[in-house]
């Protein structure tokens, strides 16, 4: 496995919480300020993040993530620009693993097609991706080309996906699983009730070795408090980014804002 | 069930580049559409339908004072005469059929001109289903009297403010409602987004061509046209009629997309012209995106046309070479579209305008031939756009 995403899952282990993994949309602020935003959340304890790629049409987000990446394309924010972000943040010392969140067609136009995308992320230092519509029946290329690469793969589960697929999407995830914790769009909250964990606890069963991530809706401490023991990492997307977008000021006002978050999510004990 | 039974694909155009969280309901979808298929009762149902409440078979209509102003042999297939205007319902019919049969209580589309929003509470009404229409706010406003014929059939319509408020920001709002809603069916309008939409939406319109080529051969000596043409935004309507023709290398098949006001991006809709291969809605296909792969806006007089794919299908023919894809510029369309009304009494949508408009273009090409135009839909809708454009010369 790639090491950086090794390391960010064995710390997510580590503790009695999972690991924390935020999204945050490049160039929302400008590139600064997601710069040191980067900085700031690995400061703080992320283990690694998901750097959204802005889209035009991101039909699996919410409101939140929507109006996030039409203000960062309004900003001129480009598919190689985001790559160019990850290029100063690792030239900037920044360690945390890096997974780049996009949908299909920036890479199939933008970035000259799967496997040019995962060239071009492995030489700027990112270490995998999440592609929120390439199902893994489509996956194949990029696959072969995350494997030749040391990058990592990451499909979905749902509460709604039948036990076959979540083995299949298991299978072919390299990084770790991505299981969202409620059907519908980012941004709503999600109750982790008993419900919600007893799938989870399904999900480990049938994911084999493969680590697990939650997504959709975890915005509070309390959150990750609900899910240890349940999950490898925890990923908090809108909560964080609306947190970021209402912080008005300098980008290093925006640093300690999405230090904070994030420092008290990393913060929260198991029960 | 963990992967799809059908083929998915069209070549290389197609497919299904979905969330996982959607994928659920599409496999139970393509379940249950084959399984429908293969039940004489629900063939047997949507024949009834079909020809009881829509009015089918549709005329194919001799066009002749067209016919002699061109210099060609024009035959009209006249999907405006179908109930609701518009060849819509066909596809509205099959998939809400489906979603009964599934045990659905309430659907949900998107719409652009209004015409499959019209179609889909149309059969809702008639079957007893929810109805949730999204619509950009663009379009409602330039699509007034379909909003409210909306509303008299009982459907909500849900205005859409992202995006550029037409049917691609339309189609991204319903699919998000869908996923927040699996018990709701999303009957989507044309021959696009994942699988199996565009297999099972061209199925469910595949009765134009079946009875075109037939009403076509019945009227002369067995043989087929020369040319089919049809407009083509998602490309439903014309997937309909060519599927007939598709084997028969004879019959020519030209798709006329909307050419707006210019070659620039963000004036026209025109795929072939300024699209690119990409991933739009959950399949492959042509795509206007710039070089970033964000889509582009679009521009046509016509709603329905007024879109940034097409269906993977067309993809797929043009790349084989077994179609051609052209364009008619706004001022065409509505040369088209008086042209039709003066000369035989018929006032054509905007979007079937194009093709018009595209032939009375080409006449040259295909005088004294055999042609087979596909009139998708009525144009009182239009008015409102026409009107100033034309009305001085009434």
């Amino acid at each position: 496995m790639n090491p950086r995403l090794q390391a960010a899952l064995e710390a997510g282990r580590k503790g009695g919480c999972p690991g924390i993994a935020p999204y945050l949309t490049a160039g929302d602020g400008g590139l600064g300020r997601t710069l040191a935003a980067l900085h700031a959340i690995e400061k703080a304890g992320a283990v690694c993040v998901e750097l959204g790629l802005p889209f035009s049409d991101p039909l699996a987000d919410g409101p939140v993530l929507q109006a996030a990446a039409e203000r960062s394309l309004e900003g001129g924010m480009t598919p190689t620009g985001t790559l160019d972000l990850i290029q100063r943040y690792r030239q900037e010392g920044g360690q945390m693993a890096v997974l780049l969140f996009s949908y299909t067609n920036p890479l199939f136009v933008g970035l000259g097609g799967l496997r040019a995308s995962a060239e071009r992320l492995a030489t700027v230092g990112g270490d995998g991706f999440v592609v929120p519509d390439l199902p893994p029946e489509l996956a194949g290329e990029l696959q072969d080309a995350c494997e030749e690469l040391d990058l990592g793969t990451v499909f979905f589960a749902t509460p709604r996906s039948s036990p076959a697929r979540i083995r299949a999407a298991a299978e072919a995830s390299s990084g770790f699983l991505y299981c969202v914790g409620r059907v519908g769009v980012t941004g709503q909250r999600t109750h982790f009730d008993a419900e919600v964990l007893r799938w989870l606890d399904q999900v480990r069963d049938l994911a084999g070795s493969t680590p697990m991530a939650v997504g959709f809706g975890v915005a509070t401490p309390g959150d990750i408090t609900a899910l240890a023991g349940h999950t490898d990492l925890a990923i908090s997307g809108s909560a964080l980014v609306q947190h970021l977008h209402r912080t008005k000021g300098t980008d290093q006002d925006g640093a300690q804002a999405a230090f904070d978050f994030v420092a008290a999510l990393c913060g929260a004990q198991p029960d | 069930m963990s992967t799809f039974q059908l083929p998915t694909h069209f070549g290389r155009f197609g497919g299904c580049y979905a969330p996982e969280t959607l994928m659920p309901a599409l496999l139970e979808l393509e379940a249950a559409y084959i399984e429908a298929t293969g039940d004489g009762a629900f063939e047997q149902e949507l024949q009834r339908l079909r020809r009881d409440f829509a009015g089918r078979a549709t005329p194919l209509f001799h066009a002749r004072r067209l016919s002699q102003e061109w210099g060609l042999d024009l035959w009209i297939k006249r999907e405006d005469l179908l109930h609701t205007g518009a060849h819509k319902l066909n596809n509205a019919l099959g998939q809400a059929l489906l979603a009964k049969r599934m045990g659905k209580t309430r659907i949900l589309a998107e719409t652009g001109a209004g015409q499959h929003g019209v179609a889909s509470a149309t059969v809702c009404a008639l079957l007893g289903l929810e109805c949730v229409v999204y619509m950009g706010e663009v379009d409602m406003q330039r699509q007034r009297p379909n909003v409210e014929r909306m509303h008299l059939l009982g459907a909500r319509v849900e205005p859409v403010k992202s995006g550029q408020r037409t049917l691609k920001d339309a189609v991204n709002e319903a699919l998000r409602a869908w996923v927040s809603d699996p018990d709701a069916h999303y009957l989507l309008g044309s021959a696009l987004g994942p699988h199996p939409f565009p297999t099972m939406v061209a199925a469910f319109h595949q009765v134009i061509g079946d009875e075109a080529k037939q009403q076509f051969q019945a009227q002369g000596d067995g043989s087929l046209p020369d040319l089919a043409v049809a407009c083509v935004g998602g490309g439903s309507n014309a997937i309909g009629l060519f599927r007939a023709f598709v084997p028969h290398d004879s019959v020519t098949l030209v798709g006329v997309e909307a050419g707006g006001r210019g070659s620039e991006p963000g004036e026209h809709a025109a795929r072939w012209l300024g699209g690119q291969e990409g991933v739009l809605h959950g399949c492959r296909t042509l795509v206007l995106a710039d070089e970033h792969g964000q889509i582009q806006g679009t521009h046509s007089i016509s709603a329905g046309l007024d879109y940034p794919a097409v269906g993977p299908e067309h993809a797929h023919l043009a790349d084989i070479g077994r179609a051609r894809y052209e364009t008619a510029m706004d001022d065409e369309a509505l040369e088209g579209f008086a042209a039709l009304a003066r000369l035989e009494g018929v006032l054509p949508a905007l979007e079937s305008s194009h093709a018009l408009g595209w032939l009375m273009s080409h006449r040259e090409e295909w005088r004294g031939k055999q042609v087979v135009l596909g009139l998708s839909g009525r144009g009182d809708k239009d008015l409102d756009t026409v009107l100033p454009l034309l009305g001085g010369q009434a």
